[in-house]
């Protein structure tokens, strides 16, 4: 292995590539070298993955998961699995290949090794939520009745004039979505159309798509004028964080803000730092159940349901039948952890790195 | 001039590997020379007096399906059988056969000595004649010479064998039989790696010594069940006992452990885990309080008792206080020490699958020395080696069963293409389609293929083949024909099986059910009644294995069609990313023709297989 280190000029970097190229050489393809390190065992498929995360790690919480994964932490919650399943395996083939010796098939004990593998198996799903929020964004949904200030609160949160805004109701009818950073997380902030009765059949359709994000949303902010509507809006009860602001507070007078609800005026600026800190705990708040900031991707997250269903579903009166079912999950330990490939789990794998890594 | 003389196979060895190696050639029409010290020593069980077992029983089944021997002989030799894991599923029963070790070395020597073809050399091996690197016979103590096209060494534990009993230390093959020393330096000669393996063996006692009346008694099977198609009838004509070893032997051990060669470090050789010693067992599970001891006769008139769990290589005063520290054992007399035995065996990795090692043509191995333990596993490996010489001296492709076939394929297969470190004994665990592989399966398997080669009759084969025809129809009958809960249907399954019958099923569907007692169902299902019991037992016991059963099928499929995927030649490994350097550099050193050829090569992964598979359905050349 040669390292060259050239000054920093594309000219000059260029020229040192054709170079090494008329000298023999070739490009390396994309991922190249990190498939080779796999292939020699320098690191996991697991870590591998993480790689390319880490290169194009645009926030901090997605710096932070990958690290961890290429330092192999979730690596070892893996082997842990495959470890355990081993124990579980080694239990039923004694059974089996040492009948004769003093070895009987204890079934209970074999069904709490299930348990436990299974238990494994689970709480590493659960991280699958949390792994996706930081990958692809925590969805935060702005909802609120017509002409509650929503789209004025979404471009002060996004920094510039995303949505258009005006002092007439049910100007927005279509989702306006905006990326953005809160306290190192990646924020998908959604503005919708306002809430209510209307005879027309945009404004209709508009209701259907806010009502739509609400349902995907991982953190709701709930608008209530002070002016206007009277009631309090529903509030969601699917477990979906809710920040609760009475907007247009500059309309309020000398008055008291309901328990819960935050005083927000746009116009002001007052509450809307306190809004932003809200948020920003929220938003944390849907991360943090990251253990030690390790979360499944999607691969991961096929093979253990896979490994799930495959042991709740095995027969354990036969021992013969149980080590089956375990040979099958450990077969996944080993596929999430590359030592067993099926098909081209590799090129799927590899598929999105660029060049040079 | 010598003038050697010259025969198709020259096997070394008549042991339970060279007696089959040499009946599978000669029955094939070879001319062979066995070569053995002593003619009474052929076929001996220098260990255990049991046939079988777990994985064993497997062998034994496929062999004697194949038309080999071993089965046959234990069958007539058999004192005790007993069918292992019988209250488990069909894929794991495993046949057992407490034997006369006498009888058993007479029947064998009758074969071998009868045998037309077979010519028994008695002499010592010194060592081999070579030409060009390729070997083309032996040399024997008193200046004669045997040519063979092939040589099949089957040296056991001879090469270069050493003894230990306690401090003692003298070399030896076995008791009271001096070892093999030339031959591992011309094997060493031929490029060939040695490794050191270690095996041992338990005291024998007097039985009148004994105090068997106040010991458990362990019967054979109520239903004797033989190992071969050959044998009609077996009987059980001795009882076992056993007895276990209180917690005052973890003391008498703990304090001689020094005395023993294998914890003072005199021993290098590396023995069988599964297998243990008593001193490895008191130190590696100190908290067991007890062991169990099993007391096995080693023949119907014999006065020898074989102590099977009491391996060691203890002084002898150490010995003689842990055995009479046994219930039922106070008064003991030993006919005999129990020893460890250190030998040379040739590193795995070094031979094909027709047993030849690599690059020393005309030299297949076969037993122990290729690093196996066990009559069984032996057994194999010689009637693979015989057959394999004889086709390969008739150009004919080499006979070689493959994984998925059978625990013959298992065998070969992990031999040739892993590592193994201490001795190999087959256990169900390591063949990964073990439910398709049961003892019950093994005649339908390779019978066929046993009449191919010649060892098994046609009318034989037919007998069988009704067999599984009948189980096969029975099987689809039940599946077939519907069992609807009308008033009758439903009062007679309330009465027999004592289920309710709710809605339409099959009499298959019913015996699938975990809730039901399945032996009184499968008494009342009209279609198994022209079934033999075992054939019952058979079908029912397949019948749960279903789902998983039809899961190994399309996995072999897959299989069987990635072993014919050719591998194009122009090829170059190192352009395929993700191979490691160790895979790249077997694929370039072996050129495997097809996928399956790559697969077997030592340090493939599956991993690796994968992605030379991927490469290939994307057309890519180099």
């Amino acid at each position: 292995m040669l390292e060259l280190m050239v000054h920093g000029s594309p000219w000059i970097v260029a020229e040192t590539i054709d170079a090494c190229v008329a000298a023999g050489a070739r490009v390396a393809r994309p991922g190249e070298f990190t498939r080779r390190a796999v292939a020699n065992g320098k690191l996991d498929l697991v870590q591998a993955e993480a790689i390319n995360e880490l290169a194009s790690a645009e926030t901090a919480w997605q710096a932070r998961m990958a690290r961890a994964q290429v330092s192999g932490l979730l690596s070892s919650r893996f082997a842990e699995l495959k470890s355990a399943l081993t124990d579980l395996l080694a239990q039923l083939e004694a059974a089996l290949d040492f009948a004769h010796h003093d070895i009987p098939y204890d079934r209970e004990a074999a069904v709490a090794g299930r348990t436990e593998c299974v238990e494994l198996a689970r709480a590493l799903l659960a991280t699958a939520a949390a792994g996706r929020r930081v990958r692809d964004g925590v969805r935060v949904v702005i909802l609120g009745p017509p002409n509650s200030g929503k789209s004025t609160l979404f471009n002060l949160l996004v920094g510039h004039e995303r949505a258009i805004v005006s002092p007439h109701p049910g100007t927005t009818r279509d989702l306006v979505e905006a990326e953005l950073e809160i306290a190192g997380v990646r924020v998908i902030l959604v503005d919708t159309a306002g809430l209510g009765e209307t005879p027309d059949p945009i404004e209709q359709e508009g209701v259907r798509r806010a009502r739509g994000a609400a349902a995907e949303a991982d953190a709701i902010v709930q608008l209530w004028p002070v002016d206007g509507h009277p009631e309090s809006p529903r509030g969601h009860d699917d477990g979906v964080p809710v920040l609760r602001a009475r907007s247009r507070w500059d309309l309020a007078g000398r008055r008291h803000a309901e328990g819960g609800w935050l005083p927000l005026s746009c116009v002001t600026g007052d509450g809307v730092a306190e809004l932003r800190d809200a948020l920003a705990a929220t938003v944390v708040e849907e991360v943090v159940d990251l253990g030690g900031a390790v979360a499944i991707g999607r691969r991961h997250r096929e093979v253990l349901e896979r490994v799930v269903r495959e042991l709740e579903a095995s027969d354990f009166d036969l021992p013969e039948l149980a080590a089956e079912a375990v040979r099958v999950a450990l077969d996944g330990a080993g596929e999430l952890l590359g030592e067993v490939v099926v098909e081209d789990v590799l090129d799927r794998v590899f598929a999105g790195f660029c060049i040079g890594k | 001039v010598i003038v050697a003389r010259g025969y198709d196979v020259v096997v070394v060895g008549a042991g339970h590997a060279g007696c089959e190696a040499a009946a599978a050639a000669a029955r094939m029409g070879a001319r062979v020379a066995l070569v053995t010290l002593h003619r009474h020593t052929i076929a001996q069980m220098p260990c255990n007096p049991a046939m079988g077992g777990i994985g064993k029983g497997h062998l034994i089944a496929e062999l004697d399906a194949l038309g080999g021997l071993q089965g046959w002989a234990a069958d007539r030799a058999g004192l005790q059988f007993k069918t292992l894991n019988s209250s488990r599923g069909p894929a794991v029963w495993g046949p057992r056969a407490q034997c006369d070790k006498e009888r058993y070395v007479e029947i064998m020597r009758r074969v071998v000595t009868r045998l037309r073809g077979i010519t028994l050399v008695e002499g010592e091996v010194m060592g081999l004649m070579t030409d060009t690197g390729a070997v083309t016979g032996v040399r024997l103590a008193d200046g004669g010479r045997l040519a063979g096209m092939t040589t099949i060494l089957t040296t056991g534990t001879f090469l270069g064998g050493v003894m230990h009993s306690g401090e003692e230390r003298r070399p030896g093959g076995r008791h009271g039989e001096r070892p093999s020393i030339g031959l591992g330096a011309e094997l060493k000669g031929l490029g060939l790696e040695l490794r050191r393996f270690k095996t041992g063996t338990p005291p024998r006692l007097k039985r009148s010594s004994l105090d068997l009346d106040r010991l458990e008694v362990q019967e054979g099977d109520d239903r004797p069940r033989p190992f071969s198609f050959r044998t009609r009838r077996v009987q059980n004509r001795i009882a076992c006992w056993v007895t276990r070893t209180p917690p005052e032997v973890q003391t008498i051990i703990g304090d001689n452990l020094h005395r023993s060669p294998l914890f003072a470090g005199v021993i290098e050789g590396v023995g069988p885990r599964y297998c243990p010693s008593i001193e490895d067992k008191v130190v590696r599970f100190p908290h067991h309080r007890e062991h169990t001891v099993f007391l096995e006769p080693e023949g119907l008139a014999s006065e020898s008792i074989y102590v099977n769990g009491l391996s060691t290589s203890l002084p002898r005063d150490v010995q003689e206080a842990v055995v009479r520290a046994v219930p039922g054992l106070g008064r003991a007399e030993f006919l005999r020490y129990g020893y460890a035995v250190e030998y040379d065996m040739v590193a795995p990795g070094q031979v094909d699958r027709d047993l030849v090692c690599r690059g020393v043509p005309g030299l297949a191995l076969a037993g122990q020395v290729l690093g196996t333990s066990g009559y069984e596993e032996a057994a194999a490996l010689g009637f693979l080696a015989g057959v394999n010489a004889v086709l390969r001296s008739r150009g004919l492709a080499p006979f070689v069963p493959a994984r998925e076939d059978a625990y013959l394929g298992v065998l070969v297969d992990d031999l040739v293409t892993r590592d193994h470190v201490e001795p190999y004994r087959m256990f169900t665990s390591r063949a990964e389609h073990r439910l398709v592989l049961g003892v019950d399966s093994a005649r339908e398997r390779l019978m066929a293929k046993g009449v191919r080669l010649g060892f098994v009759a046609e009318r034989a084969f037919h007998v069988e083949h009704m067999r599984w025809e009948a189980r096969r129809t029975a099987r689809a009958a039940l599946e077939a024909n519907p069992l609807n809960p009308d008033g009758p249907t439903r009062d007679r399954i309330r009465e027999i099986v004592g289920v309710e019958l709710r809605a339409p099923t099959t009499w298959a569907g019913l015996l699938r059910r975990q809730d039901i007692d399945v032996d009184r169902a499968a008494s009342a299902a009209p279609d198994l009644t022209g079934l033999t019991d075992e054939d019952r037992k058979i079908v029912i016991g397949t019948l749960r294995y279903d789902g998983y059963l039809a899961r190994h099928r399309r996995e072999i499929d897959r299989i069987r069609r990635l072993r014919h995927i050719a591998i194009p030649r122009d090829l170059d490994p190192a352009s395929i990313p993700g191979l490691s350097r160790e895979v790249v550099e077997q694929l370039r050193r072996h050129r495997p023709e097809t996928l399956a050829e790559a697969e077997g090569l030592p340090g493939m992964t599956p991993a690796a297989v994968a992605i030379l598979a991927g490469r290939i359905s994307r057309g890519g050349g180099a």
